[in-house]
């Protein structure tokens, strides 16, 4: 049998707009919570959300209607019965192989990470690519998806001074996550390589790459096989 | 579609604006939209265009447009010299333009953001159902520009908001709020000075608006786990100066959010200028939703 999961904190944050949180903590299983839980609530606020925003140990829903529009009562029992009833507590995700390439003209900052970490390159590469991660959540640029978890022998701090421009596509590591750039941007990660795939494209048919929940883990191109992708413009 | 101005002159900052962009903030996409909600929806209830009509946005005045073709327009939002052909014009009431006629937005006086919408508003691209402008990927409106509009009806009569019944944009403000979740996290005597201390707008732009008054401080210092942020969120940085973000302000956000400003009190937030002062209200809990 499941465990279950203890109804979210409640709070409301302005008239229109409601806090759900978790423990605080980052971890598997508030991810695996607040997946469900955002869920949940999409299907059950159904026409008065507006949209939400699913972070780490919250969910942020936006309403069309006040206060006295939601019963947290009526929310809580329906929750509680989800979790009896339900077996499936796994979030359904999607696995993603993402290529990048790790030649030193996109891996910007390798050498500050090799001499953290004390690690060669080929190892780095190696445990960067070791393991699928969790796109935990979006945002701060339009697209830009936070994976997690890092190995922890890849722990290394963001940047003192952030770079005023990061080209798109980068990839970087900084503290327990690893993220993709989406846009050319001011950033503070360490850029470690970079993949030939637009993540965000306003005019394509899938506006977006990655979606909250997605499983996502990098395999490693050459930089030949990085401007043939490039070229046929994926 | 038919071309309606061209900026002869680029003020501070434009921008076309829609009520914003929804549906988005999941993937990192603000909502954008107008700072002045008041204004806005005026200039629309004046013109008796649809609500969702876009309009142009000003910081602080400074643009010029030659008009291409006739059309007829409302200036709303911050107090400012306008001028049409050298001669001032009167905000908040509809006017016409016809073609070659040169339309000046000269000093604000009062309030920081200007309103100009053309009767049907302004035509642009719709980006992910919204034609409020996107700044990371969509164009800015420079000198050379060419604002369109859509072929709509004329209004055969001027109408306009009585003068009672326009805003007025004061130099100090008071703003309803609600308690934010890390609002405990800060020390006694800072919450209580974030309560009591009018702080004084030091800059900023669409994303957000800085604060200068008082230092707060956390109780010890604790990561935050980012999470969503909204229009009216203060968030307060390392430096313990107060930020609130504004209309384009990111989706998430890392910093202890302290309060959020009730959603009807933004518009006062976002006619503030240099030296201008905000203090903020907690909402009675009994009031709060």
């Amino acid at each position: 049998m499941q465990r279950k999961i203890d109804f979210p904190h409640t709070m409301w944050i302005s008239q229109h707009t409601i806090r759900f949180a978790f423990r605080e903590e980052i971890s598997q299983e508030n991810f695996q919570a607040v997946q469900q839980f955002n869920r949940f609530l999409k299907k059950h606020l159904q026409q008065n959300l507006i949209e939400s925003v699913a972070s780490y140990h919250t969910v942020t829903a936006y309403l069309k209607q006040t206060k006295d529009s939601i019963d947290i009562n009526f929310l809580q029992k329906q929750w509680l019965i989800m979790q009896v009833a339900t077996k499936d507590n796994e979030v359904i995700s999607r696995k993603l192989q993402i290529p990048i390439c790790y030649d030193e003209e996109f891996a910007l900052d390798m050498d500050r990470v090799m001499n953290y970490t004390g690690l060669s390159f080929e190892n780095i590469k190696k445990i960067h690519m070791s393991k699928s991660y969790s796109v935990y959540l979006i945002g701060f640029l339009p697209g830009f998806p936070y994976l997690g978890d890092l190995d922890k022998e890849l722990f290394v701090p963001r940047l003192r001074k952030p770079r005023s421009s990061v080209s798109a596509s980068s990839v970087g590591i900084g503290g327990f996550q690893t993220g993709i750039y989406p846009l050319d941007s001011p950033g503070g990660w360490n850029i470690i390589g970079k993949t030939p795939l637009n993540l965000f494209d306003v005019h394509g048919k899938e506006i977006f790459i990655f979606s909250l929940g997605d499983q996502v883990q990098f395999y490693e191109i050459t930089k030949q096989e990085f401007y043939e992708i490039k070229s046929k413009g994926v | 579609m038919k071309p309606l101005l061209i900026v002869k002159k680029q003020g501070v900052y434009g921008s076309l604006q829609d009520q914003g962009r929804y549906g988005y903030r999941e993937y990192g996409i603000p909502l954008s939209g107008p700072m002045d909600k008041v204004s806005f929806q005026a200039a629309h209830y004046i013109l008796n265009n649809e609500k969702n009509q876009t309009t142009f946005e000003m910081f602080i005045g400074g643009f010029e447009f030659e008009a291409i073709d006739d059309g007829i327009y409302v200036l709303t939002g911050a107090k400012c010299r306008c001028l049409l052909n050298g001669v001032p014009i009167e905000m908040w009431k509809t006017f016409h333009l016809t073609k070659g006629d040169v339309l000046s937005i000269k000093s604000v006086s009062h309030g920081s953001v200007v309103y100009l919408t053309p009767k049907g508003g302004f035509q642009t691209e719709s980006i992910l159902g919204s034609s409020s402008c996107f700044p990371l990927v969509g164009e800015a409106i420079n000198e050379g520009s060419i604002l369109y509009g859509k072929n709509t009806g004329t209004l055969h009569y001027t109408r306009g908001l009585y003068a009672p019944f326009r805003p007025i944009f004061k130099s100090d403000i008071t703003v309803r709020i609600f308690k934010g979740p890390h609002f405990e996290l800060f020390t006694e005597e800072s919450q209580q000075q974030f309560l009591q201390v009018a702080f004084q707008f030091s800059g900023g732009n669409r994303m957000g608006y800085y604060l200068k008054g008082s230092i707060l401080k956390l109780k010890k210092m604790k990561d935050i786990f980012s999470e969503a942020t909204q229009f009216g969120t203060i968030q307060v940085p390392q430096n313990g100066e107060p930020i609130i973000l504004m209309a384009d302000a990111q989706t998430v956000g890392g910093y202890p959010i302290i309060a959020t400003i009730h959603e009807e009190d933004l518009h006062k937030v976002a006619q503030m200028r240099m030296f201008n002062t905000i203090k903020f209200v907690l909402m009675e809990e009994d009031v709060c939703p």
